[in-house]
């Protein structure tokens, strides 16, 4: 099964899809594990429970799934080369959405024997999954740019995995490691590193696709991609100021680089979308800008989950959700058949207008109720995130629908 | 993205050219909404007309005859395939637009079929020209020698 190198660039439907479908089920139970948990959240000290479980959802479940599904059938595009096997990335699914729901399972439920079957499942799906970027990189021909940051990610997806593993045998085992510090390198790889890095790069040539723009010169996307990863290393090395400010000044070059291309766009209107990505460029501004208070001392308390907030439903999700409202319909358009349906007949807009309403509404609530130390708030952001999160789930059902529809032959 | 084949960019210039006839159509639609047209937008409309009649005999005929087959040679069948339904779809509706926005045409009785038929045509193209730009011009950079680069750029002169 795994020997099957897939001829075309363009992969069966159900790869990618069973991939963002995942993603849009975990997006629901992410919010609801948080709405469960809403009362610790505020002052969350570390540790297992539903909010590290609510955590894990999106950013395994959520940002990793979409991640993967989308890098498996845009990367082959950009690198121009197939994929080396649709079997294995059939795989990969197979292994990684069982893992997260057994890992963030046995999170929710304070257990860590089922957690490491879990975390096993999930770090075997990401590393044949690294396996099958690291060949479709290594024999790639266009898009060096996104190539190049590819393999960042490759790196990052690497450290991430093995400081992940590192603290679940802590949970399990009582291995003796700096707990602080590990977690401290395990949250900068996973989303500066491995998610923020695709998001980058992927944004080099996917964003202006989608706007019908020139993407930025490769220069400022270099400089982008090597301001960031210095960050990230100083981030590693805990020197947390300087790495806070060379991730902003990466973020400006790579958030001022786009928006210089989205400006010299061909089409005009930009989409709705475009509000959820401009928003989680300030989300991310947002981060490193709360990242630097705090290694100077000027933080507010309980900075460090306003971090989280800012970083994965804040700059992430917010992302992720820009992006994928626009890519879904518009994969469903190529696979609809000789009738060739718009993108835009196959997305229903006013789940997605009811979505942004209710994610932007989580988002606020979630940060004043965490600065606030309001767990009311918190309750009723994370209620708001849930009803968002099934408004996009509502979407997501509806563009398969109308994919359904029009591919039913016409009548004679 | 930059291409160093001749007819990459020949046809990538004609996207752009393409994208920007259409996309000022777009927004001038959709500034004007509902409201009956001008004799300005009108004739934006009848450049279109002309702009896609072209579109659709040189530059889609180009493509189906030089360049699809090369691209399914390729073992990318199936992406030649999905870009040769999407020019039967777009032709099918430039030749009603045609029709509708001819001169002798009552195009101020027609404009609610024609808008819709406007917009929906801007629709497809940016979508086939998203397609293009990220499959087959790409392609061509790998398929094509420099003399054959040549040939395809002579003849589609």
């Amino acid at each position: 099964m795994l020997a099957s190198v897939a001829r075309s660039r363009l992969l069966p439907m159900s790869v990618p899809f069973r991939y963002f479908g995942a993603a849009v089920a975990f997006h629901v139970l992410a919010w609801a594990a948080l709405l469960a948990g809403a009362r610790e959240v505020a002052s969350f000290p570390g540790g297992l429970g539903l909010p590290f479980a609510a955590l894990h959802l999106a950013t395994l479940g959520v940002l990793a799934m979409a991640a993967i599904g989308a890098t498996l059938q845009l990367l082959p595009v950009a690198t121009r080369q197939p994929l080396r096997s649709v079997g294995a990335a059939k795989l990969v699914w197979w292994l990684f959405a069982p893992g997260v729901l057994v890992f963030a399972g046995g999170a929710a439920l304070y257990a860590p024997r089922a957690m490491a079957p879990g975390a096993a499942l999930a770090v075997a799906a990401l590393a044949l999954y690294g396996w099958l970027l690291g060949r479709n990189l290594w024999r790639a021909r266009g898009m060096p740019v996104v190539v190049a940051h590819g393999w960042a990610a490759l790196a990052a997806l690497a450290g991430l995995a093995v400081t992940g593993l590192a603290l679940v045998a802590r949970y399990e085992h009582g291995l003796a490691l700096d707990h602080p510090a590990f977690r401290g390198a395990h949250l900068v790889l996973a989303a500066y590193g491995f998610m923020g890095l695709l998001a980058l790069g992927l944004s080099q040539f996917l964003l202006p696709m989608l706007a019908i723009a020139r993407p930025p010169t490769p220069r400022s996307a270099y400089a982008a991609l090597g301001t960031a990863l210095f960050a990230i290393l100083l981030a590693l090395g805990d020197y947390v100021a300087a790495a806070a400010l060379a991730g902003l000044v990466a973020a400006a070059i790579h958030i001022v680089s786009l928006e210089r291309s989205l400006r010299a766009r061909l089409r005009p209107a930009l989409g709705p979308a475009f509000q959820l990505v401009r928003a989680s460029w300030a989300l991310l501004l947002a981060s490193l800008a709360l990242a630097l208070a705090m290694a100077l001392g000027w933080a507010p308390p309980r900075a460090g989950v306003l971090l989280v907030v800012l970083l994965v439903p804040g700059w992430l999700l917010t992302f992720l959700l820009g992006v994928l409202q626009r890519i879904v319909p518009f994969l469903a358009s190529v696979h609809a058949g000789s009738r060739a349906p718009l993108a835009s007949a196959l997305s229903p807009q006013a789940p997605l207008a009811a979505h942004r309403v209710l994610h932007f509404a989580a988002l606020a609530g979630l940060l004043a109720g965490v600065a606030l130390d309001a767990s009311w708030l918190v309750q009723a952001a994370a209620a708001a995130g849930l009803a968002g999160a099934l408004a996009f789930a509502a979407f997501f059902a509806g563009v398969l629908s109308r994919l359904k529809s029009a591919r039913v032959p016409a009548p004679a | 993205m930059d291409f160093n084949r001749h007819i990459s960019r020949r046809l990538h210039e004609e996207h752009e050219a393409t994208l920007a006839l259409w996309g000022r159509l777009e927004q001038t639609l959709a500034l004007r909404g509902a409201k009956p047209p001008t004799e300005e937008d009108l004739r934006l409309v009848r450049d279109c007309a002309a702009q896609i009649a072209d579109e659709v005999t040189r530059h889609f005929a180009f493509e189906e005859q030089d360049l699809f087959p090369l691209l399914a040679a390729s073992g990318e069948g199936d992406i030649a395939e999905l870009l040769a339904e999407e020019h039967a779809a777009i032709r099918a509706a430039a030749r009603r637009f045609g029709e509708l926005a001819r001169p002798a045409a009552d195009a101020q009785a027609g404009w609610p079929e024609l808008r819709a038929l406007a917009l929906e045509l801007a629709e497809r193209l940016v979508s086939h020209v998203q397609k293009e730009e990220m499959s087959l011009l790409p392609s061509l950079e790998d398929l094509l020698d420099e003399e054959t680069d040549q040939a395809l750029a002579g003849s589609y002169a």
